[in-house]
This record gives C-alpha cells, sequence and structure tokens, in this order.
C-alpha cells in the first residue's frame, strides 16, 4: 500500500458521501441536507486539526501539550454539558472530572514509560482518552436523569423508610453506571476479533509493525477503559446530590433543581 | 398529636387542624386539591413554604427527619419494591438503622396475610396484590406510629382492594395506629375511617366524624361532590 493518499485520489471520497445521499433521496428520509453539511463541516474540521496538530507538534511540548490540551477539555466540557444542562453545576462537574481523568492517564503513560511526552504522542492520545470520557460522561447524565424520573416512587418509599439521599439512590447510581460501562466492556471483549481498532489500524496503515501497534492499541485501549469508568463514576457520584434538598428532600423538577441551587448560593 | 399550623404549599393554602393518637383521619376531595402533597408533609418529603406543624407540641422540624420518616410509615398507591426478594424489601428499613431482628419477617408477613416461604420469592413474580401487600409490609418492619396511606387500594382490582383494606383494619386496630388515608372511595372511607377532612381548592373545606359528613354534608362542595 502506498504510504500517501494523494490529493486526487482523496476527491474520489465523493463517492461515499454520494451513497448515503442516494439512499436518503429515494426513501425520502430527509436526512441530505444532513449528509452534505456533515461531510463537509468533518472535512474541513479534520484538515484545520491537521495543520494545527503540524503546528503544535513543532512548538514546545510544554507549550504545546498544555495548549491543546486545555482546548480539548474545554470543547469536551461544553460539549457533555448538554446532556445535563438543566442540572446545577454541571459545567464546573463534567470539567473538573475530565482533568482528573485526564491528569492521571498522563501520569500513568509517563510514569511508566509507556509514552514519550511530546506533542505528536500526547496530544492524540490525550483527544482519544478526553473524548470518550466525554461521551461517557455524556450518557452517564442523560442515564441519571431517565433513572431519577422513572424511580420517583422508589425514591419517595426509600426516603419514607429513613434512607439518606445515598442509600435511597444506590439503585440508580448502580445502574447508571451499568449503563455506562457495559458498551465498554464489551467493546474491550471484542476487540481485534470484530474490528481492527482505530489506532492500530492507523499505525499499521503508516508502516508500524503489527505488534507495535498492538503494544499502542493496548496502551490507549486499557486508558479509555479506565477513563471511561472514571468519568462516569465521577459524574454520577457528584451530580446524583443536586437531586436532592439537604433535609432529604426529593428535587422532583429540573426547574426545582436549578431553583434550589440559586436560593443556596444566596 | 399532630397540628398543622396555618400551612401552605403548592396548591394547599392556610391549612389547619389537629390530628389526636389513634385517630383514623381520611382526605378526600377533588383530585388535583393537594391531597398528596399534604400528606408528604407529615413526614418531611416535603417541607411547608409557609406555616408550621408539630408533632408531640414540637415543630416537626425539630425532631431527627430519619427518626421522623420511620416513625410515620408511607404506603403509596404503587408497591415500588426495590429489585430483590421479599426479605431484601422487609429488611430495608430496619437495616438503614441495624436494628434487623433475624427471622422477623415471619411476624410481618403474618401481618399482611402472606406465607413465611414467600420470604425468598423475588419481588418481581409477585402479583400486584401481594406486592402491595409486602409494601405495607416493608413499612411495617420500621414500627411506625402513624400509617400515611396514599390511596393504598386504587391500583388494584376490586376483590384484591377489599383484601388489603382488611388487613389494614386489622392492623391498625390491634396495633392501635394512628392513619392518614387518601382515599376517592366513599364506602372505604366509612370502614377504615374515623374523621374525614374534605379537601376543596387547596383548602380544609369541611371536617368532621365520617358518617355525618357523608350523610349530612354542609358544604356545597361536598354535597357536589358526594353526588358527583
Amino acid at each position: 500500500m502506498s504510504p500517501e493518499i494523494s490529493s486526487q485520489s482523496l476527491w474520489f471520497l465523493i463517492i461515499f458521501v454520494v451513497i448515503p445521499l442516494s439512499v436518503s433521496y429515494f426513501y425520502q428520509l430527509g436526512l441530505s441536507r444532513n449528509v452534505i453539511v456533515a461531510s463537509l463541516r468533518g472535512t474541513v474540521q479534520l484538515f484545520a486539526i491537521g495543520y494545527i496538530l503540524t503546528y503544535l507538534f513543532d512548538l514546545n511540548a510544554y507549550i504545546g501539550i498544555p495548549l491543546m490540551v486545555t482546548v480539548m477539555l474545554v470543547v469536551a466540557s461544553f460539549h457533555a454539558r448538554k446532556k445535563g444542562k438543566e442540572l446545577p453545576h454541571v459545567l464546573p462537574v463534567i470539567f473538573g472530572g475530565l482533568v482528573l481523568v485526564e491528569v492521571s492517564v498522563l501520569a500513568m503513560w509517563l510514569l511508566f514509560g509507556m509514552v514519550e511526552f511530546i506533542p505528536s504522542e500526547v496530544i492524540p492520545m490525550s483527544g482519544m482518552v478526553i473524548g470518550n470520557s466525554m461521551v461517557a460522561m455524556g450518557l452517564a447524565l442523560e442515564r441519571m436523569k431517565s433513572e431519577f424520573s422513572e424511580n420517583r416512587g422508589r425514591l419517595f418509599a426509600a426516603l419514607s423508610l429513613g434512607a439518606e439521599p445515598k442509600q435511597a439512590s444506590t439503585l440508580i447510581v448502580r445502574r447508571t453506571l451499568n449503563a455506562a460501562l457495559i458498551p465498554n466492556v464489551d467493546r474491550i471483549k471484542t476487540i481485534g476479533l470484530v474490528q481492527l481498532p482505530g489506532m492500530m489500524t492507523g499505525l499499521i496503515l503508516g508502516g508500524v509493525e503489527p505488534i507495535m501497534a498492538i503494544k499502542y492499541q493496548l496502551v490507549i485501549s486499557l486508558s479509555i477503559f479506565s477513563s471511561v469508568s472514571l468519568s462516569a463514576m465521577f459524574v454520577t457520584l457528584i451530580m446524583y446530590r443536586h437531586f436532592f434538598t439537604e433535609n432529604k428532600q426529593l428535587l422532583e423538577s429540573e426547574e426545582a433543581m436549578l431553583a434550589y441551587a440559586s436560593n443556596q448560593e444566596k | 398529636m399532630i397540628e398543622f399550623r396555618n400551612v401552605s404549599h403548592g396548591p394547599l393554602r392556610d391549612i389547619s387542624f389537629t390530628l389526636q393518637k389513634q385517630e383514623r383521619a381520611i382526605l378526600f376531595g377533588p383530585s388535583g386539591t393537594g391531597k398528596s402533597t399534604l400528606l408528604f408533609l407529615f413526614n418531611r418529603l416535603k417541607d411547608p413554604e409557609e406555616g408550621e406543624i408539630f408533632y408531640n407540641g414540637k415543630p416537626l422540624t425539630d425532631v431527627p427527619i430519619i427518626e421522623l420518616r420511620q416513625k410515620f410509615g408511607l404506603l403509596l398507591q404503587s408497591p415500588n419494591l426495590f429489585p430483590g426478594t421479599v426479605l431484601d424489601n422487609l429488611k430495608y428499613g430496619p437495616s438503614l438503622t441495624n436494628s434487623w431482628r433475624p427471622g422477623r419477617e415471619k411476624e410481618l408477613l403474618e401481618y399482611v396475610q402472606l406465607s413465611p416461604e414467600m420470604k425468598d420469592r423475588d419481588v418481581d413474580h409477585l402479583s400486584g396484590g401481594q406486592q402491595q401487600r409486602v409494601s405495607l409490609a416493608r413499612t411495617l418492619a420500621n414500627e411506625p406510629e402513624v400509617l400515611l396511606l396514599d390511596e393504598p387500594t386504587s391500583a388494584l382490582d376490586d376483590k384484591t382492594g377489599e383484601d388489603i383494606e382488611t388487613v389494614l383494619k386489622e392492623l391498625i386496630e390491634q396495633q392501635g395506629l394512628t392513619m392518614v388515608m387518601v382515599t376517592h372511595q366513599m364506602a372505604q372511607a366509612r370502614r377504615l375511617g374515623t374523621n374525614g377532612l374534605f379537601m376543596n381548592e387547596g383548602t380544609i373545606e369541611e371536617h368532621g366524624k365520617i358518617p355525618e359528613m357523608l350523610e349530612q354534608p354542609q358544604s356545597r362542595a361536598l354535597k357536589e361532590y358526594l353526588q358527583g
């Protein structure tokens, strides 16, 4: 395989866009505009990040890495916040959680010499960790909200029996974490059997020996596995408290939560 | 024993009444008048926006909240059992204060007329009536002084509802419990209650002895409610 894809060959990628476009057109799915916008946006974003990365990789690691990692953390925090923007203090909690995850994982990589502190290694790998943690936090928030609303009766029952909010929420926390972690466990179980993971594929295409590619893939896969678990747990264990008042009463709506939080701040 | 003094919360406006020990009060009235909200104020699942509630002469807020909730047992319309076995559910309340005595399930299941062999059954495999009985037994496990019942038989068919009602009546009489029950069924109110509080548009429109209220309603709203 040629190590480089020519710009001319890239033009033929349009065919890959035409296929979903035709499906949408023939079945009147109304997705044509979305398909075009998504493809164009994705292409522009990727090229832009390509140029930015080229620039960052040339910078001093102590400037380039913190700069890019901070941008990723901020963007990811705002994105994950959308899943729970009605909840009080959700943005600082998500940001704090992502920082914690990134710092812990990075410390592990550097401490045990799995990754070198150079932009070309730390930035893409941190991006994968932060991106997956962002998705896990968003999923956990969504799931927690729906569990709280579906289990109102059980929560009232538990509180009435004398449970503290933490005890009353045990079931919800367990179900939320389960939902956030199960896809991850499944992914690890089938890794390499169902699909060759992205990073490994990239390295092999770039000419790296498969065994070396697998080593990198193991580092990233297990790092993601642990960061997803940590971030889902962090956001769930901190946010469930906001569903209750200090008098151990259940706040029944998101509006009530916000009103209660703003009263507490006064 | 329990006194509501000028309490307002949500739809409730300026509610005042006193409930004596071993009284069996029925809260009734049109939907949306705040009956369930009123019930939740007893065990502080909600706090009044205005006014105060007293329990044995002390403001409700002076009683440690967990202790208060264990004294005021609440049974809702749906059983709201926790996943697991019947025994897991029965132990839930007492285990929170490490006061569960092994073997107590037998007595609790007897109270609600369920066989002791049911203790290991998964609650998902029980019928609606059995689940509501387990829910009642779970509430009784905390040895409450007051039972707060929010339409406990309305989600069940007539026969099962009557069975639960019989269990409740026997328990309340045997154990001398104080009871506050929300119900829309006037025959049930007559069978289980001593006093009635008729609620309309967030206020207590009329109160008194149940038979008198049902036979000689004074207010126009109560007359209309009973006719309709």
